[in-house]
Order: C-alpha cells, then sequence, then structure tokens
C-alpha cells in the first residue's frame, strides 16, 4: 500500500464531454508523483451531506501535478461533483489500490474498455506510449451504446496507437458489442504474445474474463464495488475469489488477474 | 503549562483518550500507513472469533444520511491466524492494543480469550456481546442480564488482564445490563455498540443490504451514544469509553463531559482515516484555550438544567 495524502485542492479546469460525462482536473494533488495507471482516487463532495466520499479512477497526472477524473453522472454526488465550478476546494485522498502491472516489450496490448472503465485505460496507455512502448503495440477496443459514449476520441487518436471503437447501435466505428471485435483480433494474433487489460461494466468484465481464460491470454481487469473507505478498513467492498475466500477491492484491487475473481 | 492528555483504565495508561474502533481499523496495518499509531490512545481489533468467518456476501454496507449500514458479518481471520499474521506486527507498535472478541457460543469466547492471555502485548480485551447466543435460541448475549454477567466472569477466569465489556444500545435499559457486567466483573465498559437498521432502494424494492438489516452507525447515532454514555456514567462506578459518531474533538468532548474516561472513533475514519490525528491536536489546542491540565477535568463535567 502506497502512503495516500488527503489533501483540498482546486478545481482548476472543467469540460463537459456531452451525455452526462465531464472531466475534471484538480490542483495541486499532493501525492501526483506517486499516482499510477489504475489507481483511485477518493472525492468528498464538498457543500453537501453526502457522506461518504466517491471513488474515481484517475483519468490522467500532469507533470506538474494536476489530476484528473472522468465522470458519468449517475446519482447524487456524481450530479454535484458535475456542478462544481473553477477554484472550488474538493478533498482528495489517494492514490488507492493496485495498479496495472507494465506489459512485457514485445507483447501486443489488448485493451477493452466501455462506460466509465475507459478512464484508467486511457491514463494506462498514455503512460506506456510516454515510457516508449510502442504505440502500434497498443490495440485499444472501446465499446458504447452509441457514438455520444466514445469519449476523448482524438485524445486516443492522438496516441498513435490501434483504435477500434465500437457502438451497439453502430453510429460510431464498428457496429455490435467488443466481444466480437476482440475475438477475431485475437485469432489473427499469435496467442502466446497477448496480453488483455480491461474495465468498463461487469458484462464487460465477464467476457474479458471469459476470454483470457478461454484463449490461455493473462491480463488483468479493473473492478468497481461499493466503497465507503477505499483504505481497506472497513471490508465493504469485497469480491469473491475463485480460489475461494474474499478480497478487497479497494486494497488488493481494483486491478486482478484474470482468472482470480469470481465475475 | 502543555495540557496532559493521557488517560488510565483499569490500571492500563493510555497516552490520549483516542482510539480507533472495533471492526474500522481493520488490524491496523492498514492506518499505520497512513500515521504512526503512537499517535492513539489504543486500537481495538476488528473482531475475532474462534473459527475464521468470511462474514454476509456483498453488498454488506449502504450509506445513510449522517452515517450507514454494515453487516459485515464479524468476517476476520480466525483466533490462530490472529495469533501468527496480526499479533507479531500489533506487538510492534508503540500504542495500546485492544482485542475485540465474538463468538455464538460462550465456550468460543472463552478459548478466544484464554489463548489471548498468552500475549502481554494484548493489554486488554474488549467483549462484543451484541452477538446471538446460538445456545440460546439466538438472542444477543449482551440483551440478558444473566447471560452478560456469566460471559463476563467466565472470560475473566482466563484472561488475567482487564476485560471491557462493550454494551449494545439495542437493549430496553443500557444501565441493567451495565450493571450485570460489573456484577460479572468487568473492569469497563465500551458504549455503544451499532443500532440496528435497514434501507431500501425503492426502484427495485429490493433492501440494500444482503442481510437485509444491520448496525447503523456514524454521526446519526452520536446523540444515542451521548445519553447512553451518561446514563451508565451515573448509575455505575466503571470507567466509560464513549463510542458512537465521533467526527472532531468537539465530539469527543461531548462524550468526556458525559462521562467518558476515552473514546473510540469508528466511522468517521472510512471518510478521513487519520482524523485521529487531527483530533488529538483540536483537544490540546481545546484544553489550552480553556485552562485544564488534564482530562480528567471534563470526565462527567456537563451541567444539566
Ligand atoms: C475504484 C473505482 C473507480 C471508479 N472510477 C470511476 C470513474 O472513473 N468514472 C466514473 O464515472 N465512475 C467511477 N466509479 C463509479 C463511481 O464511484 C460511482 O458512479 C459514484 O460513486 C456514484 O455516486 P453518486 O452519488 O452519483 O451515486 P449514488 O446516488 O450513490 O448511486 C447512484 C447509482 O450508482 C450506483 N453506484 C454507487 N456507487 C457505485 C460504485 N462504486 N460502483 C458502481 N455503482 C455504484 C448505485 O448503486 C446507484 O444505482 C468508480 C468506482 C470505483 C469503485
Ligand atoms: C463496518 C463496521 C464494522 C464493525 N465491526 C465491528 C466488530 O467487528 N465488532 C464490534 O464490536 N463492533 C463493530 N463495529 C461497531 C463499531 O466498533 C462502533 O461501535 C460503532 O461503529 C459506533 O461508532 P461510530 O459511529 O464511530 O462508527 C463496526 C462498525 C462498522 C461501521
Ligand atoms: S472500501 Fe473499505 S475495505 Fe474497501
Amino acid at each position: 500500500m502506497i502512503k495516500p495524502t488527503a489533501d483540498d485542492a482546486l478545481l482548476v479546469r472543467k469540460r463537459d464531454l456531452k451525455n452526462n460525462y465531464y472531466s475534471i482536473t484538480f490542483k495541486p494533488f499532493t501525492s501526483a508523483k506517486k499516482c499510477k495507471p489504475g489507481h483511485f482516487i477518493q472525492l468528498q463532495i464538498p457543500k453537501t451531506d453526502i457522506f461518504f466520499r466517491r471513488p474515481m479512477s484517475i483519468a490522467s497526472v500532469s507533470s506538474d501535478g494536476d489530476i484528473e477524473v472522468i465522470f458519468n453522472v449517475v446519482g447524487r454526488g456524481t450530479k454535484l461533483l458535475a456542478n462544481l465550478e473553477k477554484n472550488d476546494t474538493v478533498n482528495i485522498l489517494g492514490p488507492l489500490g493496485s495498479s496495472f502491472s507494465n506489459p512485457k516489450k514485445n507483447e501486443e496490448v489488448v485493451i477493452i474498455a466501455g462506460g466509465v472503465g475507459f478512464p484508467p485505460l486511457m491514463y494506462f496507455a498514455t503512460e506506456l506510449v510516454k515510457s516508449k512502448f510502442p504505440a502500434k503495440q497498443i490495440h485499444f477496443f472501446y465499446g458504447g451504446r452509441s457514438k455520444d459514449d466514445i469519449l476523448e476520441k482524438s485524445r486516443i487518436k492522438k496516441l498513435g496507437l490501434n483504435f477500434y471503437p465500437i457502438t451497439e447501435d453502430g453510429t460510431f466505428g464498428e457496429k455490435g458489442l467488443v466481444t466480437k471485435p476482440v475475438e477475431r483480433f485475437i485469432n489473427e494474433n499469435e496467442k502466446s504474445k497477448l496480453r488483455i487489460y480491461s474495465c468498463g461494466p461487469t458484462g464487460m468484465l465477464k467476457a474479458a474474463n471469459e476470454i483470457g481464460k478461454k484463449y490461455n491470454i493473462p491480463g488483468e481487469l479493473s473492478l468497481e464495488a461499493p466503497m465507503p473507505c477505499g483504505v481497506g478498513i472497513c471490508l465493504g467492498c469485497i469480491v469473491e475469489l475463485e480460489k475461494g475466500g474474499h478480497a478487497r477491492v479497494c486494497a488488493e484491487g481494483p486491478v486482478f488477474q484474470i482468472g482470480e475473481v469470481k465475475l | 503549562m502543555k495540557p496532559n492528555l493521557s488517560v488510565s483504565i483499569a490500571g492500563v495508561d493510555f497516552a490520549n483518550p483516542i482510539m480507533t474502533a472495533s471492526g474500522c481499523c481493520g488490524y491496523g496495518e492498514e492506518l499505520a500507513v497512513i500515521f504512526p499509531l503512537s499517535k492513539l490512545g489504543a486500537l481495538v481489533t476488528k473482531s475475532i472469533t474462534l473459527k475464521p468467518r468470511l462474514g454476509h456476501p456483498s453488498p454488506r454496507t449502504a450509506e445513510t444520511s449522517s452515517g450507514m449500514l454494515n453487516a459485515i458479518g464479524l468476517a476476520n481471520v480466525g483466533i490462530d491466524k490472529f495469533v501468527t499474521d496480526k499479533i507479531p506486527f500489533l506487538e510492534k507498535q508503540k500504542t495500546k492494543i485492544i482485542v475485540n472478541v465474538a463468538g455464538s457460543k460462550l465456550a468460543e469466547y472463552i478459548e478466544v480469550c484464554a489463548r489471548l492471555n498468552d500475549f502481554e502485548r494484548v493489554d486488554m480485551i474488549e467483549l462484543n456481546i451484541s452477538c446471538p447466543n446460538v445456545d440460546e435460541g439466538g438472542m444477543e448475549f449482551g440483551a440478558d442480564p444473566k447471560m452478560t454477567e456469566k460471559s463476563i466472569s467466565e472470560v475473566k477466569k482466563v484472561f488475567s488482564r482487564p476485560v471491557i465489556a462493550k454494551l449494545s444500545p439495542n437493549v430496553t435499559s443500557i444501565v441493567e445490563i451495565a450493571k450485570a457486567a460489573e456484577q460479572g466483573g468487568a473492569d469497563a465498559f465500551s458504549v455503544i455498540n451499532s443500532l440496528v437498521g435497514t434501507a431500501i432502494d425503492i426502484e427495485t424494492w429490493q433492501t440494500k443490504i444482503t442481510n437485509n438489516k444491520g448496525g447503523l452507525t456514524g454521526p446519526a447515532i452520536k446523540p444515542v451514544a451521548l445519553q447512553m454514555v451518561n446514563a451508565v456514567y451515573s448509575k455505575c462506578s466503571l470507567p466509560i469509553i464513549g463510542i458512537g459518531g465521533i467526527q472532531s474533538a468537539a465530539d469527543v468532548i461531548e462524550f468526556l463531559l458525559c462521562g467518558a474516561t476515552a473514546v473510540q472513533v469508528g466511522t468517521a475514519l472510512f471518510i478521513q482515516p487519520d482524523l485521529p490525528v487531527t483530533i488529538e491536536k483540536e483537544l490540546k489546542a481545546y484544553m489550552k484555550r480553556k485552562k485544564l491540565n488534564s482530562i480528567d477535568e471534563l470526565i462527567g463535567k456537563v451541567r444539566k438544567y
């Protein structure tokens, strides 16, 4: 466990990504330098009686300590977050949880992203490219219901990786679910050189887990659970492990190995 | 003069009156990464049972107004693993260690407490008597004065250091139970454990936690806890550790004024894991401002109409 900090940060940038998605950036985040892709933070919603913090994956960290989250408005807390304005103060606890491990140099990275599972994977791909991992070895499959669910298209394209958008209604990219193009890609490539990284809705995680097991491809999944604390002390965020017993999504996770968790 | 925050309960000396509550700080490992545990008066472990327990399935917590519901179901590593994996870590910590013990039969409490007696660094045991007693048809140990008295006196026979009775608020008269615990030989009281509540999702009509009901904790229960601390303080003579909804030094002071000698911080750690450090600072500042030299000058000093 990395020692997290809990400090106030200023909202320095807010972007409306349409369709109830927002990007907000805070500064300064004391522990910015310690953040790795897959880590999350706990945001305390200001000016409300909302009791718990809200967990959000880190979407990017800049060299001068800005930290970005991208989120969907689903309830009271995220609605209030979306209503924050520039210079509002938010207390941020983090970085928390486990992070994605790096692929081997010669591996092809298969990213399977969906919905609000997209931000940590964009952060992961960005850091890989920054670390000189060849962008052409990164395959970014990004699924959504419709065109407006595929966020930050130009930002992903700018990374120079292979981008495969997929929408259920066919309004952007290939029509259907991500599973089909992912399996097609796997079958066209040398399976022993692939590594999967996935974060998204439960259905997508289940599919990624099954695909990994079926083709014997290693990889990692980032999970969600209701999180009262986020630091491993309440035991409220457990998942069942295949080997038996429980793991805490906030502490042993949110990043787990394919085949490790009962989904 | 620098205010002195130290307190003493049943012959055990604490650097300050601030402890972390059972089930809200694991076995201390995570909090130790966040702040030095020497900042605490004591750490109270998660309830330990004879056998390991996985607890209830997820979801087992829900957010409520000014608090939360939990039905973790006493998930813990069990006494064997606690002894081999957790005690070596706890022994190294420069704070007092209180091990909370739970069970579904009296014999289980006794066995766990007897094992803990071998570890000098287990300074005290806190008995969680808010557990259903399988031998008595599931009635809580702590809901029946006779059962309360008996469990404390049996544990006292096998554990040579002080035993704290952690009282449940879910009884007709907490004072009656406190007196029974005193009769059984308890050395102190922890007041209170969680209340009982539920919450429902109106879209699905489903209860929000798998156990259907759970323990209500957090600031929502503080007024109940304060009243119960004061009721026990007025009628019994043992020292009290006040628990329930503490989020600040101001809350701690209220508990001390109502008669608590020390306090435990629980749910609030989930939002601010290093809260005890802040509380200690604020408490010192308050004592300076009020020209108080010791915590004793606050205990039970509430002025009533
Ligand atoms: C490690 C982690 C990383 C996350 N990263 C992101 C992210 O990058 N972007 C993003 O938009 N969201 C993310 N989430 C989900 C986000 O935390 C929830 O959407 C948010 O807490 C909902 O708060 P609310 O007050 O708006 O909703 P509430 O009013 O609390 O709930 C509204 C609805 O959301 C559901 N919900 C609440 N909390 C969660 C949760 N933790 N997981 C799943 N469903 C939940 C509730 O069951 C309910 O149906 C993440 C969650 C975790 C655990
Ligand atoms: C998630 C959670 C788990 C708990 N587990 C235990 C436990 O194992 N044993 C116990 O005696 N009390 C347990 N408690 C009760 C607390 O120790 C404390 O009495 C109660 O939460 C009230 O304090 P608070 O309002 O500060 O949280 C638990 C509370 C919470 C929130
Ligand atoms: S959220 Fe508390 S243990 Fe994971």
